[in-house]
């Protein structure tokens, strides 16, 4: 079963692990890359034990073409509001 | 009794370990409470508190020093760097200061010192430092907005924090940091993140004792037992903007906070009560548990007795993100239960628990606990116990 429903704005981009991160409970982090995300997975999981999270995200926020996927500002920022038209 | 003893201190740790806050030095989980062989706590003198965080910890002196040692990538150890440290290690202040409260969120740290300042570092990215901005800070830094206030305790959740101040004007609860799920409880409608302190709403009048935060969830306690939760919904129920006050009719001394429940404990009779728990701080699965009496909070969660107890009075309780623990007040035997994946229920095995089990730390005859308290990290947990031993019997 799914720990939680997560709200793609609610995670967080780590530029080391090059993946959006949301807390664990065990102390680690759920992980989920940009190419997860193109592909529509939903599902964002721990390394270090058994749990995952389900991620709410409009997957065509991740699947534009590169240079629209700038204009959109996908790049993110902690603080960012996402807006879905 | 008396000068023929002395108190000796011991540290014990379980659960999940990989960034060194279990402070055993070797980076992984431990099923079995282990004994700590740390110099530099002996060294530093009686330790008065522990806080334990996402995976950090943070120990007080009765000096009023600090040292820290677990996760510190976010600078959240208060030594200047952004490293992990598997040892315990001073924090260096700015100024010369006497801390009294500390405080561990999941990436973040919080300090207060005798006279009132609040000292925060770790992860700023929700504003849950208070400095103004979303930095982070890998060494103590003071919360300007606080000086000339005189604050006594702070609670770090996992992207907020919440402070107590005492003033002419009566208290006040002051939070910063993310407030999404209503955590800040400053306004009735949804606040994204501030970086700087904004009064809690509904506390008004209220004459508080302490405070709690953990996860997106925020607590006060009142002199007079009335307990106060704000943030998210407990099993689901929605979340509360303001402060929402706990049944009237029973009165709490303490309240620990995980990710998904809250444990209280109730003034007189010692009566541990949780409040929510439908995910790994398993008790309130309401299959299992239609023989217990249940209440419901005005927020229409459940609170439920702690089973299994047989009547004993709790002395003291924690709460990690998914797992709780207690100390019994005659015998002083710590009982856990919960998420057990990574051994923090301390039972020889990674199994989650409905109820409370003994935690058997490995005895000594010759000694006996004077003082125990028991401390959960999001998923490891800590022991203090103090022992006293007669000189003339050592050998």
């Amino acid at each position: 079963m799914s720990y939680d429903d997560v709200e793609i704005e609610d995670m967080e981009w780590n530029e080391e692990l090059q993946a959006y991160t949301y807390p664990c409970p065990c102390g680690d982090l759920f992980q989920i890359t940009k190419d997860d995300l193109k592909l529509g997975e939903e599902i964002a999981r721990c390394p270090s034990c058994s749990l995952y999270i389900t991620v709410i995200y409009n997957m065509e926020d991740f699947s534009g073409e590169p240079d629209r996927k700038t204009n959109k500002g996908l790049e993110p920022s902690k603080q960012q509001t996402v807006t879905v038209a | 009794m008396g000068e023929d003893e002395e108190e000796k201190q011991e540290i014990w740790s379980w659960g999940a370990g990989t960034d060194g806050q279990l402070g055993t030095c070797k980076l992984q989980d431990e099923h079995f409470p282990q004994l700590l062989h740390l110099p530099s706590l002996s060294s530093a003198g009686p330790i008065s508190m522990l806080a334990c965080g996402g995976a950090h910890v943070i120990a007080l002196t009765s000096v009023g020093k600090v040292l820290t040692w677990g996760r510190g990538t976010s600078g959240q150890l208060g030594h200047g760097d952004t490293v992990n440290n598997p040892h315990p290690k001073p924090v260096v202040f700015s100024e010369s200061c006497f801390v009294t409260h500390v405080s561990a969120g999941w990436n973040h740290s919080g300090f207060v010192s005798d006279g009132g300042s609040v000292f925060t570092c770790g992860d700023g990215s929700f504003g849950q430092l208070g400095h103004g901005d979303f930095k982070f800070h890998c060494s103590p830094v003071k919360v300007s907005y606080f000086i000339n206030k005189h604050v006594e305790q702070i609670a770090c959740g996992m992207r907020h924090s919440i402070v107590l101040l005492k003033g002419h004007s009566g208290d006040q609860v002051y939070a910063f940091g993310s407030g999404k799920r209503g955590q800040l409880g400053i306004s009735k409608g949804r606040v994204n993140s501030v970086c700087l302190p904004e009064v809690t709403c509904g506390l008004e009048d209220v004459e508080i004792v302490s405070i709690a935060a953990n996860g997106d969830h925020s607590a006060a306690l009142s002199t007079d037992g009335r307990l106060y939760t704000w943030g998210k919904g407990f099993n689901g129920t929605t979340n509360a903007f303001c402060p929402v006050c706990v049944p009237e009719s029973l009165c709490f001394t303490e309240v620990a906070l995980g990710w998904n429940h809250a444990l209280l404990l109730t003034a007189g009779d010692g009566e541990a009560i949780m409040l929510g728990g439908n995910n790994h701080g398993v008790l309130s699965n309401p299959d299992k548990m239609s023989s217990v009496k249940q209440l419901q909070d005005s927020r229409g969660a459940n609170l439920e007795r702690v089973p299994a107890l047989e009547g004993k009075k709790v002395l003291h309780i924690a709460a990690g993100a998914e797992h709780s623990a207690l100390i019994t007040a005659e015998d002083g035997v710590i009982r856990s239960w919960g998420w057990g994946e990574h051994g923090q229920l301390g039972l020889g095995n990674t199994c989650d628990q409905m109820r409370p089990e003994v935690v058997i730390l490995s005895q000594d005859v010759h000694k006996e606990a004077t003082k125990i308290k028991v401390y959960c990290g999001s998923g490891f947990t800590i022991v203090l116990r103090s022992l006293a031993q007669t000189s003339a019997f050592e050998c």
